[in-house]
């Protein structure tokens, strides 16, 4: 990059709508990332930037990237990735690219993996993928026609029932949610679609989860600090000292947000604009409670 | 203890002649060759009415300060000033007609000869000697080195005095000192006009003269290397020093030994007000320029357009600020905002806003202005100024400057502008670096305002309003509206039936700082706002320092020359004219004046100096409110309005001690408010299906159970924090019922009704508010509780909370700034048809944020307990219509507010 040779490292820059970040990985690769939508933030980009390296890593191995033999030959090793790029490009209503915790669904119980070396997906219900990460046995077809079958198969009802979102019954006024368990880097998300009572201007479904995105990231990069966050310090975080945030709220013409930490947990809300802003932190409470401890999250 | 050279004035005290009969104002010899004036002179004795004594010497600190010292001194050597201010042919005519005997004697300005003083002194030594102090002479030996080499690019000798000028750094002169003598006939130290002594009125920053640090403004040279000097022959003696030495050169020197203790008070005075007035005057400060000289920061003015035939280094760089080590890397990596510029120009569309670079460890944010080719760059590290802040500054900086010169090129590309804006950005970014610093260091209340503090309530669009009794208001608008009529009886200008020089368009009236009177339109209070925020006039008058102040300079209000160039479309049309500034301080108070010349008024020809009789109105006018000040300084002693609470009450710990602790007046008061107004609790359970059990408790937290109060919380503090969640929801039920609000106050007496609504803002039986902040940008004003107010409730734990609150203040309002951007934008029009997302875009916008936020004392020393907490919420509420208004408070959390209510009673209840 310019400035480089003096010493200076740029990071980012901005325009009237448009975020520009920059980024050195391991002194060989430079990623830049351009911007104008509307809910990025710094936030947001570097972890795309860590997300897109990561990608790369995944893809190519750290080795290759780091020591770069043959530039064109990289570049078309790089097109492997493409495809996942663009799924943190198109980031929809996951959540896990920014938190960088495991989204799961609510279940009964959990397994444990074993450790691996090869990282299989199968799609069991849409919406519904394992992964398994392996070693270099058993082969391909003989997990997909055997394994998964016998394992996944008796399980397939109760999973159809986990993997419609509203399995948790949630005020009518939730619009989506997040959880987060720090400890365990696990997350929770869903978006709720709006029941027929719905009034006024309300947000697209599809926005929902982009607006639930933006306010994550307002809220981890200015209230709640959390350790490990690759974001430079862009933004003085607040509440030094003794003080230190509990909760954030956001109100605004067409949704309201609300955010609680309880460590090692924390909620982010999206409401409808009718709940009543004085009745936001009872119910964040109740909500947080409920799927802590009763839905045993 | 040696003292540094601009402070020698101190040891001149003189009697004030201010107020003396018969003596052109002494603010008459800076005014510079542009008709500009700053003029600034601190009264030392603070107990002292210099004002109303008159008769009285005593010791003032006379200081004449230039926004252009370095300037002068080229320039005074140029040419005499050929304008005669217009207030001196009038005064001429007065003294012809004789009408100059004045009632107060405070209006008598003898016509001066229209000598034109040669601007030349930094700081001007009175010649005059005070009262009651004994003077003895002594002799001094400095070495000083000079290198007549540096000259080869001078005129040489052709002008008077100009070796001793440009070659030591001495500023001599010597037909300003001769006027002094023969107006006074007291300067001792004159010998005869041809072979006079040679005193020094000033030094030439950066000379070798200066950096000695030993020669004081007011010494006497009389010895070059043993050879006696005088006016005559300085000239001569030092056109023999051939090659670059040591010479040495001997002063007689006036040690003053005043009487009584007020050296002594001076030097206490003088520690607090030091840095802000030091920088003020322009004086070479090292001691605050060494402490911010490790960080970088940078002010740049660059073009775009590159004459790439004459390619010269450093060609694009039109101005710069500072020039240290730390700024230097700023600088060679101009390149970057250049091409960063062109870049995301081309990429996006959109002028760049802002960048941020990683430099020697540091992150430094770096805003950008850009106008036609030029490009105009800040930057300093973001651990100083955030860069929302950052934002606000440029665009505060770009308003001011354009107040003061028009345009940005006519401030920047003007050789003789370029010491002025050294000054404006030194003061720039000491606010910005170091704002205690400069802030008083005395007062109680100053670590309860620290950086974030100053940063946000500088960065405000509004000035700090302080709340009036009626009747004290009712006589300060009426005064104001006296001066603004401009019926100066035998002294105004109809009088004489001539033209009228200037229309008074409005004035605005500040005491302590505090907006007290506005009689402008808005967009004008603001930009003279941020002019008397750059120049630090606001915290100056806050301590009792101004002897007098007067500031004339000719301004072009943004507001003003906006309309005058899209005025067709409103069929009215603002009058072809030309503005100018008055400013006028005196000890608390602040006038400041925006007059018009070419409207209705006879055209301003040339650079206008100050008019005497304008000047002498204004003071006359604050002179008027003198009396005033008991009520004003009686109302900064009272609690504040809405009364607040101190954070450290609401410690469960705390309430103990606060029990056997005698009752502090405003906990008292407070409890017997919550005792006269009835709790205005309705039981209302919060959604019904998923409110837990609602559970009574006692309503009160402190004001009635503080003793049953103690136990709650610890129990309640324990390990599981979701307990703790659990107990505050339960205490919900003290919940105001918005909508019951009209059969509460049915219920209330009316009387009591007010007494409530006079000094709580907040709902629930205890006052619950720690700190508030209101702008209203409609007037330009907001209100905050004062300093004093803030003082009053000491405590470990609420100075964080309100260094705390300013904090997020900071990041809440940059969230509302793009609110309120994004609603320009949507008026505008512009991008209404190429967003998709435009339907959602005004669902967008964020009208109120708030964070709780859990804190407990620093010094927790017991182990077996976990430490006492407390919650409080910082909340911020965004009102876009009619006007923008911005409200911002912080309170307890054991009463849940509704944002809007307290906003509307706020805003209500201070009638403004």
């Amino acid at each position: 990059m310019f400035g480089s040779n003096l010493d200076v490292a740029l990071t980012a820059a901005r325009t009237e709508g448009t975020r520009v970040l920059w980024r050195a990985f391991h002194e060989s690769i430079t990623l830049i990332v351009i911007s104008s939508e509307e809910g990025a933030s710094d936030f947001t980009l570097s972890r795309l930037l860590d997300n897109v390296f990561s990608v790369m890593v995944l893809v190519l191995g750290l080795e290759e990237l780091a020591n770069i033999r043959n530039v064109e030959r990289l570049k078309k090793d790089l097109r492997a990735c493409y495809k996942l790029i663009d799924s943190f490009l198109m980031p929809g209503e996951r959540t896990g690219d920014l938190t960088h915790c495991v989204e799961c669904v609510l279940v009964p119980c959990s397994t444990i993996l074993q450790v691996p070396h090869r990282l299989l997906t199968f799609q069991l219900l849409p919406g519904l993928d394992i992964c398994l990460l392996c070693g270099p046995s058993p082969s391909l077809e003989a997990v997909e026609t055997e394994l998964v079958p016998q394992f996944w198969k008796p399980l397939l009802e109760p999973l159809r029932a986990c993997a419609r979102p509203p399995s948790v019954p949630l005020h009518p006024g939730v619009l989506a949610y997040l959880l987060i368990n720090h400890e365990q880097k696990r997350s929770l998300s869903a978006v709720l679609p709006r029941g027929v009572q719905a009034e006024g201007p309300a947000l697209p479904l599809g926005s929902c989860a982009s607006v639930l995105r933006a306010f994550y990231a307002l809220v981890v990069s200015h209230y709640f600090p959390c350790d490990g966050s690759p974001v430079p310090p862009l933004e003085l975080p607040l509440g030094g000292g003794s003080h230190s945030a509990q909760h954030c709220y956001v109100v605004s013409a067409g949704y309201k947000a609300y955010a609680a930490q309880a460590p090692p947990h924390q909620l982010f809300l999206l409401l409808a604009p009718e709940v009543p802003t004085f009745a936001l932190r009872p119910l964040a409470t109740h909500i947080l409670q409920y799927l802590v401890g009763d839905a045993a999250f | 203890m040696e003292k540094p050279p601009g402070r020698a004035e101190s040891d001149g005290s003189s009697c004030s002649s201010s107020f003396s009969d018969d003596l052109e104002p002494e603010w008459l010899d800076s005014v510079q060759k542009n008709g500009e004036l700053f003029y600034l002179e601190l009264s030392e004795d603070e107990e002292e009415a210099l004002i109303q004594d008159r008769s009285e010497a005593h010791a003032v600190n006379h200081v004449r300060f230039r926004e252009n010292e370095a300037e002068i001194i080229q320039e005074g050597s140029r040419k005499e000033r050929k304008y005669e201010p217009r207030l001196k042919k009038f005064t001429k005519i007065l003294k012809k007609k004789s009408l100059l005997p004045k009632p107060s004697g405070k209006k008598g300005n003898t016509g001066c000869n229209g000598h034109s003083s040669g601007p030349t002194s930094i700081l001007k030594h009175q010649s005059t000697q005070k009262m009651g102090v004994t003077v003895q002479q002594k002799y001094k030996d400095v070495c000083v080195y000079v290198n007549p080499k540096r000259l080869s690019y001078t005129s040489g000798g052709r002008e008077h005095l100009r070796l001793l000028e440009t070659l030591v750094g001495i500023v001599h002169q010597s037909s300003w000192s001769t006027r002094r003598a023969e107006k006074q006939g007291q300067d001792k130290s004159i010998k005869g006009i041809s072979e006079e002594k040679l005193v020094v009125h000033g030094l030439v920053p950066g000379s070798s003269a200066m950096k000695t640090g030993q020669i004081l403004i007011g010494d006497a040279l009389i010895a070059v290397n043993d050879v006696d000097v005088n006016s005559e022959n300085i000239e001569r003696v030092l056109s023999c020093i051939p090659d670059p030495m040591q010479v040495k050169l001997t002063f007689e020197t006036s040690v003053f030994e005043p009487e009584g203790t007020s050296q002594q008070k001076y030097k206490q005075a003088q520690s607090s007000m030091n840095n802000l007035v030091k920088l003020l005057w322009g004086e070479d400060n090292t001691d605050l320029q060494l402490a911010i000289q490790g960080v970088p920061h940078i002010v740049m003015y660059l073009t775009l357009k590159l004459d790439s035939e004459t390619s010269k280094d450093e060609q694009e760089i039109l101005y710069q600020y500072p020039i240290s080590e730390a700024s230097q890397k700023l600088k060679s990596v101009r390149g970057i905002f250049l091409t960063l510029c062109d870049i995301l120009e081309n990429v996006t569309g959109a002028h760049i806003i802002s960048s941020s670079l990683f430099l020697s460890g540091k992150v430094v944010q770096v805003v950008y202005w850009k106008e036609s080719d030029k490009l105009l760059v800040v930057g300093l590290p973001a651990e100083s100024v955030p860069l929302s802040q950052l934002r606000n500054m440029i665009v505060d900086v770009v308003r001011t400057l354009k107040f003061m010169y028009h345009s940005l090129d006519s401030a920047f590309c003007q050789v003789e502008n370029v010491s002025r804006l050294d000054h404006f950005f030194n003061l720039f970014f000491q606010r910005a670096i170091q704002p205690v610093r400069l802030n008083s260091n005395t007062s109680p209340s100053a670590h309860h305002y620290d950086t974030y503090s100053a940063l946000l309530l500088d960065s405000l669009p509004g000035v700090c309003w302080l709340t009036l009794p009626q009747e004290v208001k009712m006589e300060i608008d009426t005064a104001l509206s006296d001066l603004e009529a401009a019926d100066f009886a035998e002294l105004s200008e109809d009088y004489f039936d001539m033209r009228r020089l200037y229309m008074i368009l409005g004035s605005c009236l500040f005491y302590k700082g505090y907006l007290i009177a506005n009689h402008l339109p808005k967009e004008d209070l603001i930009d003279i706002a941020l002019y008397g925020r750059h120049y630090c006039l606001l915290p100056l008058a806050a301590e009792q320092r101004i002897g007098q102040l007067v500031i004339w300079r000719e301004v072009f209000p943004h507001h003003h020359m906006q309309q005058c160039e899209a005025s067709s479309a409103t069929g009215y049309r603002e009058p072809e004219a030309r503005y100018f500034l008055l400013i006028v301080g005196l000890r608390h108070f602040m006038l400041c004046v925006l007059l018009e010349a070419g409207g209705c008024t006879s055209k301003a020809i040339g650079n206008p100096g100050p008019d005497c009789i304008y000047v002498d109105q204004v003071k006359a006018t604050i002179l008027q409110l003198e009396g005033i000040d008991s009520n004003i300084e009686e109302r900064l002693d009272s609690p504040s309005v809405p009364l607040l609470s101190c954070a450290d009450w609401f410690l469960p710990a705390s309430r103990d001690r606060l029990d056997s602790f005698s009752n502090p007046p405003i906990l008292s008061k407070l409890q017997n408010t919550s005792k006269t107004a009835t709790s205005p609790t309705s039981m209302r359970t919060l959604f019904g299906d998923y409110s837990l059990r609602t559970r009574k408790l006692s309503p009160s937290r402190i004001g009635g159970a503080s003793d049953s109060g103690c136990e709650e919380p610890e129990e309640s503090g324990g390990l599981n924090p979701h307990a703790t969640q659990d107990q505050v929801t339960k205490k919900k039920h003290t919940l105001p019922n918005p909508f019951n609000l009209g059969n509460l106050k049915k219920n209330l007496s009316e009387k009591n009704t007010e007494l409530y609504n006079a000094v709580k803002l907040t709902s629930g039986p205890e006052n619950t508010l720690f700190h508030y902040l209101s702008l209203e940008t409609m007037q330009g004003i907001f209100i905050t509780p004062t300093h004093k107010e803030v003082a009053h409730l000491s405590g470990s734990l609420h100075p964080q909370l309100i260094k705390n609150f300013h904090r997020c203040c900071l990041s809440i309002r940059s969230i509302f700034q793009q609110t309120i951007m994004k609603e320009k934008k949507k008026r505008e029009g512009i991008g209404s048809s190429s967003l998709p997302s435009k339907a959602n875009s005004d669902l967008d916008l964020v009208r109120e944020h708030g964070i709780l936020f859990e804190c407990s004392p620093d010094n927790w020393t017991d182990q077996k307990k976990p430490p006492p907490t407390m919650t409080y919420w910082v909340v911020g509420r965004l009102f876009l219509h009619p006007k923008p208004q911005e409200f911002y408070v912080c309170f307890h959390d054991s009463v849940t507010e509704v944002a809007v209510e307290l906003a509307f009673k706020l805003s209500f209840g201070l009638a403004i």
